[in-house]
């Protein structure tokens, strides 16, 4: 058996230590909203979070994240209001939407590097994740749009 | 009629029907105001669990809605959902018509049944061919409830407007939903009834035009949304294919499975037989978890005697295809105006170049799969799929059986981009499952079978001559264009006859037929029957108008260049609204007058003609018609690009688009397809494309395939024209006319004219060194 | 820091022979005794002992990880060496199969002069020629741990040297001529913070055992000390002046790296490094974690090399972003914008934590891609580099050719320094190395 925190609850798998923790998510743990796509760790649609760190999933193999705390789009936070979420659906970014939560990962842990990121910074972390439908201005002004929420939300007292 | 619908009739009869699909589909949406049509209680979920159906005691005036007791409004869609938030835009045509109160409006994403029609979902026509059929739809539901409103409020209908989900009648009012409640209604219209209801005008359009929250959006940031991958069944156990060495003829020889047996989960092989001939030479291996099924693929040794195409590559198809337009015999004339000969050999000079195209890939994000079982003596197919009315009679040949035996349950789709108007990966699914005897079954393709087995857009060689005049003036045209053909390999009933009588794939030469008044013109498609035997030509986003447009619009500008014109006043000069190029409604209003109206506005946006720009960076424009001269979206684009000398490396540096596309139903998604159409021209322009090596696509994944990323995406400035005309389509346009844009900027640039799809750093450096030594 | 591939010293024994050297290799047997109660050692002692275990990591060579894992000290750990497999002592109480039977004697014999209680030469894969240099205290406390460990009966798997390496009696050749015997002394040119680093890595700790380059016979080369070298696949990098990375290991780098596993400006602990920090220097007390990175401070010549660190950095950080903020059309930044940069992207003016600067680590500066290579293949667990972090594993992700692109891109875009050369096949050398090989999500 494999143990792992998985959107805050311990759980454990029992299958074989290679197995990519993709496969343990969607098929094992039923959740879906991970997605597979190139399998090489180049597009980002499985993206998840492991020690709050973004991670590829379908090249992870389950045995690597033995205690760790690994978080999915289903778990960045209870109502699905993460400021990423929020913006994400006000600019109106998903289209066909498979590679949207990998995105949506990506970018929120983009916002714990840089909370107020620049264009640049945005390019250089989204780099690995691929959008197929191309909407790529709109996950820039999104971001951005996050951005400024989360700061209103948790504003600095220094 | 347009040209959905006459492809529908074709269709129909092409399978003989009598009493045919499109018949049948008006008449269910004109007569059928009555109770009583079964819902299939599967309706599938695309998104998180919605109502599934309607209430009993709902009002279902038609098949397409459903008003239900407590106000709710149900609206069935047909059209695959892959980006384009089909359903909101579609439901919105007739929630407007309907008066309905927005915030009780649901879409049904629905399986296939033959009531609905033909089912397919590209060409960009989803809300041109709906259009009319749901503003009728939803006059006819508004009506009644109107009728009946008024009856239960004790006034005459005269008295009374719809509103927002509310009959009101001075300071009296009644939702819609206590209507259903307490009126039961049952009237019912002919088609000819409903076609005379009066529609609103234009002005007293209270959704359409309007900004709007895609109902499909919000599950999309949270992982709810459900993928035909995500789909699953008790039970159900995995499958992975081990792709023959070649897509048709390759004959299984030998199995050994014993590296295979050695994988925990590994269950067994399976050599497909298919009587469709989809999936020749397919060996399937079944698990019981998928990363299983990838290891024990991985392990499992199939020989096979490999098909004539083993050792076919890119080039031989460029090759073959330079030869068939040398011919003068051959191919299908979509144009052949009288006196194109006379012009041609009494010119002064005649002006010809050849553009070529490399292979390009769908890569959809979401690789091909799909679930299938045979259940209640049905066999169920889950997946995502942009053309079940192609496809589901391919899955009953396959399976021997009847078509009625055979359902399509709908899945949101990870990306289409034409490749699921190819239901081949459905059909695999099914012939596994009988293989099973029934058993559930879910195939996935790993990212490298995926494009292995992709129908990518074909390589093409075009060319392209204008006769001149002493005044160098164009007096006549040619355009042949060589290339796989996706029709005539997977749909040969939908394809159109030439001007010779002659089949030929409309989506392999569209766009070539363009407005520009040129004199005579012989258009000529010819089928690359070498590229359609190595592989399966498939549709990609805007068909041939995405690799027609990098020819013709090139020419263009070459032809300004020749005759010392400058592009944008030539073009001008060759857009006029007379004879062919006159347009007439409904679709093409205005014609050629609004492709120049387009240019003119895009001229004023960019800037054109502006110099301050800085050393090696150009404008390029080009226009086009988007996808198909049937349903004109008036397009123009622009690029800023910056050519490195050293490097040979171009930068697109801004992208400006004005497109007249008619009514704009939803504002905001009509930007976001442009976006993205304009990001996928871009892509295949400078970014993405690989070759044919050995009968199949060298690129197997990233690696080696390099689509755009968010790093290469640059600003785009787009622009729609107010207009109230019929609405066309937008979701191929965008794409058209960024690739001849950019060669035509390049040449700006630089000096150097590249006539090879993508331009590549090297082209770049060889075209630069070239003309240094010229 | 373990499994390090050693020639057992028998061709230096071979040069010897006759009864003078028998003479010399002989030692008596010292007698069995009973073993010790737990309750004979005081709790302070015992626990005084654990951090010298931990400062030893006595652990992760003495147990077992194959066929399943084993008890901790218990033995039976596989060390594979060019001539087979040899397996580990157990170190449990246990009198048949550990060290119940040895006298505190017994026990600080083995560790000061590499002799068994039963008067049988140690294989040198046993640091004993850094052990020497512990005091009797430190000895004497470890004992006490030991000795109050759970005794697990366990004998470990047969050495599979051949002959005559399987002979230990010659492993005394190899102790005459490159053992020097002796207690650390403590050089007065220095101060007690200094002395205490340099007693531990020089004595317990054993940082040369995988940072010293070693002869033909296996001994760690004398002039050569810190020089860095072969470790399991992994290039264990100079600990002195040679280290190549662009900022210098001052004495907080290197603090953060042994204590937490991770150093801002270095990167993390990866492949046999893994385990010092996590398992080991996080649980001892900070001083003399404190005290290891001032030694090596001053071994690295950190206070004269600093000076240059500024402007490292700002190239580097420079380097970071290449190819990364606006368009690029080469094949092998679009691979390195994919695979990569979402983890590894920086910008200025310092790495964020949580993501690896590659511009200033030593995978991309070191005279081989080593350690690039085996972290591509490999990965990290979250056990492992950042603590509750990964990497994930590129084995089945990247082929020979896409790991040799991506090596020869970082080294031309990221460093100043010359191209690596055969890099395919390197790589596939670095992917023969990999054992438990992932399971392929793409072809």
């Amino acid at each position: 058996m494999i143990k792992f925190k998985l959107n805050g609850q311990y759980v454990s798998v029992d299958v074989p230590e290679d197995t990519p923790l993709l496969w343990v998510l969607r098929d094992e743990l039923k959740l879906t909203g991970t997605k597979f796509s190139c399998g090489i760790g180049e597009c980002g649609a499985c993206t998840v979070h492991v020690g709050g760190q973004s991670t590829r999933s379908c090249i992870t193999p389950v045995s690597s994240v033995i205690e760790a705390e690994v978080v999915t789009i289903e778990g960045l936070d209870p109502q699905g209001q993460h400021p990423v979420q929020e913006a994400w659906r006000d600019i109106q970014v998903p289209q066909c939407g498979y590679c949207q939560s990998g995105q949506i990962m990506q970018a929120a842990c983009l916002l714990k590097t840089y909370p107020d990121p620049t264009d640049e910074q945005i390019d250089g972390v989204m780099a690995g994740n691929l959008c197929r439908c191309m909407t790529y201005l709109r996950i820039r002004k999104a971001i951005k749009q996050a951005a400024a929420a989360a700061r209103e939300e948790t504003p600095s007292h220094g | 009629m347009g040209k959905l619908e006459r492809i529908a009739m074709q269709q129909d009869r092409a399978d003989g029907l009598k009493a045919t699909r499109r018949s049948f589909l008006l008449t269910s949406a004109g007569s059928a105001f009555l109770f009583g049509f079964a819902r299939k209680a599967s309706a599938s979920q695309i998104y998180p669990i919605a109502d599934g159906a309607p209430e009993s005691g709902a009002f279902e005036p038609t098949i397409w809605s459903s008003v239900s007791p407590d106000g709710q409004i149900n609206i069935n869609i047909i059209r695959a959902e892959m980006g384009q938030h089909v359903g909101t835009a579609l439901a919105r045509i007739m929630a407007d018509e309907m008066e309905a109160d927005w915030s009780k409006v649901q879409i049904t994403q629905v399986d296939t049944d033959p009531k609905w029609g033909l089912m397919v979902t590209g060409g960009s026509w989803s809300v041109w061919m709906t259009w009319d059929l749901f503003r009728q739809v939803g006059a006819a539901a508004r009506t009644v409830l109107l009728e009946e409103g008024a009856k239960l409020l004790g006034v005459s209908p005269a008295q009374c407007i719809a509103r927002k989900g509310q009959i009101i009648a001075g300071n009296k009012s009644i939702s819609y939903g206590d209507i259903v409640q307490k009126a039961h209604p049952t009237r019912t219209f002919t088609p000819e009834e409903m076609a005379k209801l009066p529609l609103k005008p234009v002005s007293k359009q209270s959704l359409i035009g309007k900004d709007v929250k895609a109902l499909d959006i919000p599950a999309k940031t949270t992982g709810q949304a459900i993928y035909g991958i995500d789909a699953t069944l008790e039970g159900m156990v995995y499958a992975r294919p081990k792709l023959p060495p070649t897509r048709y003829g390759s004959r299984v020889l030998s199995v050994d499975e014993s590296d295979a047996k050695k994988v925990k989960g590994y269950e067994r092989y399976i050599v497909i037989e298919d009587p469709s001939d989809t999936v020749p030479g397919w060996v399937v291996v079944i698990a019981s978890s998928y990363p299983a099924a990838i290891r024990a693929t991985d392990a499992l040794k199939v020989t096979w005697a490999p098909g004539k195409t083993a050792s076919v590559s890119e080039q031989d198809i460029i090759d073959y295809g330079r030869k068939q337009i040398a011919d003068k015999n051959g191919g299908v004339y979509v144009f052949n105006d009288p006196g194109t000969d006379k012009a041609f050999s009494s010119a002064s000079k005649v002006f010809e170049q050849t553009y070529t195209c490399a292979s390009v890939m769908h890569y959809t994000m979401e690789p091909m799969n799909a679930l299938a079982r045979l259940h209640d003596g049905k066999w169920e197919v889950h997946c995502g799929n942009q053309w079940q009315s192609l496809f589901l009679p391919v899955i009953a040949k396959a399976l021997s059986v009847p078509e009625k035996e055979v359902v399509m349950c709908s899945y949101l789709l990870g990306g289409g981009f034409g490749r699921r108007l190819n239901g081949d990966y459905a059909v695999a699914a099914a012939l596994i499952s009988k293989a099973l005897s029934g058993k559930a079954v879910k195939l996935i393709l790993t990212r490298s079978d995926d494009m292995q087995f992709d129908s990518f857009r074909s390589p093409s060689v075009q060319t392209l001559r204008a006769a001149l005049n002493d005044q160098k003036a164009v007096t006549s045209w040619q355009h042949h264009a060589s290339a796989g053909w996706p029709t005539k390999v997977m749909a040969p009933a939908f394809m159109e006859k030439g001007v010779d009588g002659k089949p030929y794939d409309q989506f392999a030469i569209a766009g070539a037929d363009n407005w520009y008044d040129v004199g005579p013109m012989q258009v000529r498609a010819l089928s690359n029957d070498l590229a359609e035997a190595t592989f399966r030509p498939g549709w990609l986003r805007s068909v041939s108008a995405g690799w027609t447009s990098w020819a013709y619009e090139a020419f263009m500008d070459e032809l300004a260049h020749d005759a010392g014109k400058d592009p944008l006043e030539f073009r001008l000069e060759h857009l006029r609204a007379t004879g062919r190029n006159a347009g007439s409604a409904p679709n093409a209003v205005g014609g050629a007058e609004r492709q120049a109206n387009v240019l003119r506005r895009l001229a004023e946006k960019c800037g054109y003609g502006k110099t301050n720009l800085p050393a090696d960076t150009a404008l390029g424009i080009a226009t086009t018609f988007g996808q198909e001269r049937n349903m004109p979206t008036w397009t123009a684009g622009a690029v800023q690009v910056h050519v490195d000398r050293k490097t040979g490396v171009v930068t697109c540096q801004k992208i400006w688009l004005v497109l007249d596309a008619g009514t704009i139903v939803d504002p905001d998604g009509a930007a976001a397809q442009t976006e993205g159409g304009a990001l996928w021209g871009l892509s295949m322009a400078l970014f993405e494309s690989t070759k044919i090596v050995n009968g199949n696509p060298q690129a197997h994944n990233l690696d080696n395939y390099t689509p755009i990323r968010i790093a290469d995406a640059p600003e785009i400035d787009i622009e729609f024209i107010k207009s109230t005309e019929k609405p066309t389509g937008l979701g191929e346009p965008g794409v058209t006319a960024i690739g001849a844009a950019i060669a035509n900027a390049v040449f700006n640039a630089v000096g150097v004219r590249l006539r090879h799809q993508p331009i590549r750093p090297a082209d770049v450096l060889a075209g630069l060194q070239a003309k240094t030594a010229g | 820091m373990k499994k390090r591939i050693f020639l057992a010293g028998i061709a230096g024994a071979g040069l010897l022979g006759g009864l003078g050297f028998l003479a010399y290799a002989w030692h008596p047997a010292i007698a069995d005794i009973t073993p010790p109660a737990a309750s004979s050692f005081s709790a302070e002692q015992v626990e005084r002992g654990r951090i010298v275990a931990a400062e030893g990591y006595c652990a992760e060579c003495h147990t077992r990880t194959d066929l399943g894992g084993g008890p901790e000290f218990a033995g039976d750990y596989q060390m594979k060496t060019p001539f087979g497999a040899i397996y580990t002592s157990n170190i449990t109480p246990d009198p048949q199969t550990g060290i119940g039977k040895w006298s505190e004697e017994a026990f600080r014999r083995a560790m000061h002069r590499g002799i068994s209680r039963d008067g049988g030469n140690l294989i040198p894969a046993f640091p004993y020629d850094h052990f020497t240099k512990m005091t009797d205290q430190d000895i004497s406390d470890l004992y006490a741990y030991m000795m109050t460990r759970p005794a697990v009966h366990l004998t470990h798997r047969p050495n599979e040297l051949p002959f005559p390496l399987n002979i230990r009696l010659l492993q005394a050749g190899w102790k005459l001529l490159f053992f020097k015997q002796g207690v650390y002394q403590p050089d007065p040119t220095h101060d007690a913070l200094w002395n205490r680093g340099a007693y531990l890595a020089e004595g317990v700790a054993h940082c040369g055992s995988c940072h010293t380059p070693r002869n033909l016979m296996g001994a760690e080369k004398s002039g050569s000390t810190y020089d860095g070298a072969v470790v399991d696949g992994w290039i264990a990098p100079p600990l002195n002046a040679n280290n190549p990375t662009p900022t210098t290991w001052n004495e907080d780098e290197l603090y953060a790296y042994l204590r937490n596993g991770v150093a801002p400006l270095h990167g993390s602990a990866g492949g046999p490094m893994s385990p010092v920090p996590h398992r080991f220097l996080s649980t001892v007390p900070e001083e003399d974690v404190h005290a290891i990175a001032h030694y090596f401070a001053f071994v690295d010549n950190a206070a004269v090399r600093a000076k240059h660190d500024k402007d490292a950095l700002a190239l580097a950080m420079n380097q970071s972003s290449v190819d990364l903020t606006h368009p690029v059309v080469d094949p092998d930044a679009k691979l390195y914008q994919g695979a990569c940069a979402g983890c590894h992207y920086n910008s200025a003016p310092t790495p964020a934590s949580g993501r690896p600067e590659l511009a200033l680590n030593n995978a991309l500066w070191l005279d081989e891609p080593t350690n690039l290579y085996q972290a591509i293949l490999r990965g990290f667990t979250a056990e492992e580099g950042q603590a509750g972090v990964v990497m994930p594993s590129f084995y089945n992700a990247l082929s020979d050719k896409d790991m040799a692109r991506l090596a020869a891109y970082l080294r031309r875009t990221r460093t100043t320094l010359p191209p690596w050369t055969d890099l395919e096949k390197k790589a596939a050398a670095a992917r023969a190395t990999v054992e438990t090989i992932p399971v392929n999500s793409s072809h």
